[in-house]
């Protein structure tokens, strides 16, 4: 197999031809509206938005940073432009349940005027009502009528009294009634002398007290009903006096309500409340009670006077009573006095008819919100509750106003992972959120999209503020892009990335007091962004350095290469090489993977070491035994190896400690292994590659060197200056491989070889070494199990010869 | 009975303090007014006599085999025993006689309780001397419901040689006017007006003074109250009402904001029914002036 030949500086790195950009500064670029490449979300966005059935609500996922926020608001805002505004919603109390207080749905605008015209109609009965009572009119009736009682009671007890003194009867008063006895000249009788009266006198006389206890016992016992109608006819006196006073201020605003009934019959509410309360209108004294005339304010919970179209809310603190509003508490002197006034609208009634964006994640961190949420997306409605309530905490009566009927879209932003748990385990978020908007992450890069990426560039920067970027400073924001992407056809889609980029490349500019943005600054930008992120790298570096972590770049070694890897800290990566060694003796065909049998290797790890074990079978010992026990080892690795980009690297590395031929050490490699030798892509090629050009450098003039990548990676590669320039002067070398063997003869210089078509290698090739070596452990496991067999007797011939 | 004796030539001087009596039959208004008794007496810096009657007729009447008593608010009938009914007056008497002890203590005036048996009216009218206050709620504990005056008040009214107030509740924080009606032609006009003066001092409260005539004329009168009302230190304002129904009077007197009425008995307001028309509808103390 022939080897490849090395990428050149053009491969390695994907220019962008500044001379292809139409513009000289991002000034004269015209700002971007909506951005390009996410034509999925916008026709998710679009077709979410105007779809009105029940469920089509919004999740808008992608990573964080990508710029959901702004893109969803900047959407809906144009979208809900030509919307209606939605209706204003008031809550008045409610004269039947006073512990639920009446919605009332009015015009947008509208709810403004029923306030102040309630307000107007309170300071008219402030004034009117009590002016009415105090009036010498009214002064007099209700005089006339107490007067009138108070004689029919008196006349009923006059007539007693009198029939009593007629007949020489007393009606003497007792400490707690009266009591009738027999009288003369004023006087009651002796009971001694009594007795000396006849018969008849004495019968007649007593059936004469009977009689008058009867009619008093009448006549006290109609006291109460008097005295009821007596309130009744002052009930009435005052009705007619509210009315007269009323008739006129509710009588107008009757008028002007008359195509609300609703507000037509709170009207006729207030003024029967009015009526029934008038006594505590009379006392001029204290004033009205406020309390009874708070009962007629309007609490106008949505106002939606200066809206214009539909209206889009951000709940940045999405929590139970935010969403679904709450009911306040007024302290007053150590007690909590609420009523219908406070009650305060939550962002649900603000988005009503409109459009609700919340954090998805923010959302499910708040207790009760999520649930509270979805209950009300189910049911159509806003019901306010207070948390305590709904723990059970409190059992106190509270307010339970009328739920307003909801119709508002609600958008949730978060990232995929939160969307996939929530459709796998949320049974109900499926049914609410049945529109999926998914932001790219990345964006293609072509001939056609330069143009359209610049003048995202400009539009961030104007948006940002900051100073205008010259053409060669967006070729070199572009391919920093790529490089993000780390991909040579694809664009970040990193909002936030890029506007950091942006702003920090305007701080330098700033500093160098240029008036634009150059390639210069930009470059800066990066380089001291890589710089402040680079105490690891050079701590790593460093160890390398000074042999603490043994790599070699030099010579060649039987048993051991450089593998490749790549460190995440925080948001940054950076690649360094590792040694991996071999060892390998006969045995009974096993590859002892020692990361695995210290657990310290993943799964993926283990299932690339196996696969190069049944490869290594396959190949070399298609029809007999693969007698090797051998073993691979991340030199220095303490925590624990993960993935099977390292199998090309394994494979080589057994190889070579199976043949005792040593491998080149100026070398590194990176690649995964199929059974069939094909190599296959990896990722962090760039920072991979990086790392070790690097520590080459650091270990003494670069030249020479090289690394081994799957030629599936190659147009990931975006390298660095450093990289490109050495590429350029050939003293470094990239090698795409395809095939295992390519591999091999770069790292051994010797051929790999082709089997015949028995399956044998020719002579002098790297696998006909491989084959026979495998065959002399073979053959030295055979004998060792002949002797064995001898020993025990001769009847073990059948043994396989493997411990 | 005896006839009055002004004292108006030395206005300057305090009246000639005669004992304070208080009737006490143990209603809750009697214990009122045995408050505002105590009050007065501070003021005068004199005795206080409380007098306890025992009703003849009643003790009579609960002599009956078939007497009843029918409750003044339920209108319930049950028996009425003389064994119990004298258990149940002893039983007020010692109320009445701790709470006059309790109240006069308080103030550290000296007091006597009077235990007596007969017809109130007389026994009242045979304990007092013309100097004294008699005081006494304006309704029993034989109050009929909707408040009318008491028949034994009735009678102190028209019989009695001193003064008698007719305690009530205290009405409105808004009355807070002494008012003296009178009629103008009247020579005891002098003692209601004086009797006015000494509550309007120690009430520190403003004076009305309301004159009842046919016309208006005869300023001398106004001028002489008037000037009388200024050595005394008192602010005094007079007017003249319509000889007309109580009713009037009743009105003219509830516009002034009256909290005490003082009128005389000789004033024509008490001929016939009227004074009951007046003392009915007026709910507020009410001193009444031979």
């Amino acid at each position: 197999m022939a080897v490849p030949a090395a990428l050149t500086e053009d491969q390695i790195y994907h220019r962008c031809p500044s001379e292809k950009l139409g513009f000289d500064t991002t000034e004269t670029l015209e700002d971007l509206e909506l951005p390009f490449g996410q034509d999925r979300v916008l026709r998710a966005l679009e077709f979410g938005a105007s779809m009105t059935a029940k469920g089509f609500n919004l999740f808008v996922l992608g990573p964080t940073g990508v710029g959901k926020h702004e893109l969803v608001k900047q959407f809906l805002t144009n979208h809900a432009a030509d919307k209606p505004v939605p209706s204003d919603w008031c809550h008045v109390f409610n004269f039947q349940h006073s512990d639920k207080p009446a919605a009332i749905e009015l015009q947008p605008g509208e709810g403004r005027t029923f306030r102040e015209d309630m307000d107007g109609l309170i300071s008219e009965l402030k004034t009117a009502i009590p002016a009415t009572f105090e009036s010498e009119e009214y002064q007099s009736r209700i005089q006339e009528l107490q007067e009138e009682v108070t004689q029919r009671q008196q006349k009923a007890l006059f007539a007693i009294q009198e029939e009593a003194s007629n007949n020489n009867i007393a009606m003497v008063s007792t400490p707690a009634g009266f009591s009738f006895a027999p009288m003369r000249n004023g006087e009651v009788i002796e009971p001694k002398e009594y007795e000396t009266f006849s018969d008849e006198e004495k019968e007649l006389i007593e059936a004469k007290v009977e009689d008058l206890q009867k009619k008093l016992q009448q006549a006290i016992q109609q006291v109460p009903r008097l005295r009821k109608e007596v309130r009744e006819r002052i009930h009435e006196l005052n009705e007619e006096m509210v009315q007269l006073s009323l008739g006129g201020p509710i009588g107008e605003l009757r008028e002007k309500w008359s195509h609300r009934p609703a507000v037509v019959a709170h009207l006729d509410g207030v003024r029967n409340d009015v009526v029934e309360h008038a006594e505590a209108f009379q006392d001029s004294e204290n004033g009205v009670p406020g309390g009874l005339l708070n009962r007629y304010r309007v609490n106008l919970l949505v106002d939606n006077a200066d809206t214009q179209g539909a209206p889009v809310v951000y709940e940045d603190l999405p929590n139970h009573q935010h969403l679904t509003g709450q009911i306040e508490h007024r302290a007053h002197q150590g007690n909590l006095y609420t009523d219908f006034t406070l009650i305060r609208a939550g962002s649900l009634h603000q988005a009503n008819g409109g459009y609700l964006v919340v954090d998805a994640r923010r959302l499910l961190t708040q207790p009760l919100a999520w649930e509270g949420l979805k209950r009300i997306l189910f049911s159509g409605e806003i019901r306010i509750e207070s948390l305590e309530r709904l723990y059970g905490l409190a059992t106190t009566v509270s307010q339970q106003p009328e739920p307003i009927p909801m119709n508002v879209k609600v958008v949730l932003l978060g990232d995929r992972m939160l969307y996939y748990l929530l459709s796998h385990y949320d049974p109900d978020f499926l049914d609410l959120f049945k529109v999926e908007a998914d932001f790219e992450d990345e964006l293609d890069r072509d001939e056609g999209s330069y143009a359209l990426y610049a003048r995202m560039i400009a539009t961030m920067a104007r948006a940002s503020g900051l100073k205008v970027l010259d053409r060669a400073a967006v070729a070199r924001v572009i391919e920093h892009a790529s490089r993000l992407a780390s991909d040579q056809k694809k664009l970040t889609a990193h909002d936030r990335v890029l506007k950091d980029l942006l702003a920090e490349a305007d701080h330098w500019a700033s500093q160098s007091e240029d008036d634009s943005i150059g390639i210069a600054h930009v470059q800066q930008a990066i380089d001291e962004r890589e710089y402040r992120a680079s105490r690891i790298r050079e701590r790593s570096l460093e160890q390398v350095r000074r042999g603490i972590m043994m790599i070699a770049t030099e010579g060649r070694q039987v048993g051991q290469v450089n593998g490749l890897s790549v460190l995440q800290v925080g948001a940054n990566r950076f690649g360094q090489p590792t040694r991996i060694t071999a060892t390998a003796r006969p045995g009974k065909g096993q590859v002892v993977d020692i990361e695995r049998e210290a657990k310290l290797g993943g799964p993926i790890h283990s299932k690339a070491v196996m696969i190069l074990s049944r490869f290594m079978a396959h190949r070399y010992a298609p029809m007999g035994e693969l007698s090797l026990s051998a073993s691979l080892a991340f030199e220095q690795s303490y925590g624990g190896v993960e993935g099977d980009s390292a199998s090309v690297a394994e494979t080589c590395v057994l190889l070579s400690a199976i043949t005792g031929v040593p491998l080149k050490q100026s070398l590194a490699v990176t690649g995964s292994m199929n059974q069939h030798g094909e190599v296959q892509a990896v990722g962090g090629v760039n920072e991979k590659i990086e790392g070790f050009f690097n520590v080459c450098a650091q270990a003494g003039e670069v030249n020479g060197h090289g690394a081994l990548l799957p030629a599936s990676n190659v147009e990931h590669l975006m390298l660095n200056k450093q990289l490109q320039d050495a590429v350029g002067e050939g003293r470094f070398s990239v090698y795409p491989l395809s095939h295992i063997d390519q591999a091999i003869e770069l790292l051994t210089g010797m051929e790999a070889g082709i089997p015949d078509a028995e399956g044998k290698y020719p002579e002098n090739t790297f696998n006909r070494l491989v084959a026979d070596r495998l065959a002399e452990y073979a053959q030295a496991g055979k004998k060792k199990d002949d002797d064995k067999a001898n020993r025990n007797g001769g009847n073990g011939g059948n043994s396989n010869g493997d411990e | 009975m005896a006839t009055v004796t002004a004292t108006n030539d030395q206005p300057g001087s305090t009246v000639k303090a005669g004992r304070v009596l208080i009737l006490l039959d143990g209603s809750p208004l009697s214990l009122a007014a045995l408050e505002a008794a105590a009050e007065i007496a501070l003021a005068r810096n004199t005795e206080v006599l409380g007098v306890f009657v025992e009703e003849t007729n009643l003790l009579r009447a609960a002599g009956y085999g078939f007497a009843r008593e029918v409750g003044g608010s339920s209108g319930l009938a049950r028996p009425l025993e003389a064994a119990a009914l004298e258990v149940r007056l002893q039983a007020l008497a010692e109320q009445a006689r701790r709470s006059l002890k309790q109240t006069m203590a308080r103030r550290g005036l000296s007091q006597t309780l009077k235990l007596c048996r007969g017809r109130v009216a007389e026994e009242v009218l045979n304990l007092v001397q013309p100097d004294d206050l008699v005081v006494l709620g304006r309704v029993g504990w034989s109050g009929i419901p909707g408040g009318r005056l008491g028949s034994t008040a009735r009678v102190l009214l028209r019989q009695a040689p001193g003064d008698v107030l007719l305690w009530t509740a205290p009405g409105h924080r808004r009355q807070n006017r002494v008012v003296v009606l009178l009629n103008h032609d009247q020579g005891a006009n002098h003692r209601a007006v004086r009797a006015g003066a000494e509550l309007a001092h120690r009430s520190n409260q403003p004076l009305s003074v309301l004159i009842r005539a046919s016309s208006e004329g005869e300023q001398e009168v106004a001028q002489d109250i008037l000037r009388y009302m200024e050595r005394e230190g008192i602010s005094a304002r007079v007017r003249w009402i319509p000889v007309a129904s109580a009713g009037a009077a009743l009105r003219a007197m509830q516009e002034e904001g009256a909290s005490h009425l003082i009128v005389s008995r000789t004033c024509s307001v008490f001929a016939d029914q009227e004074a009951d028309t007046l003392l009915a509808g007026l709910n507020l103390p009410v001193t009444v002036t031979p």
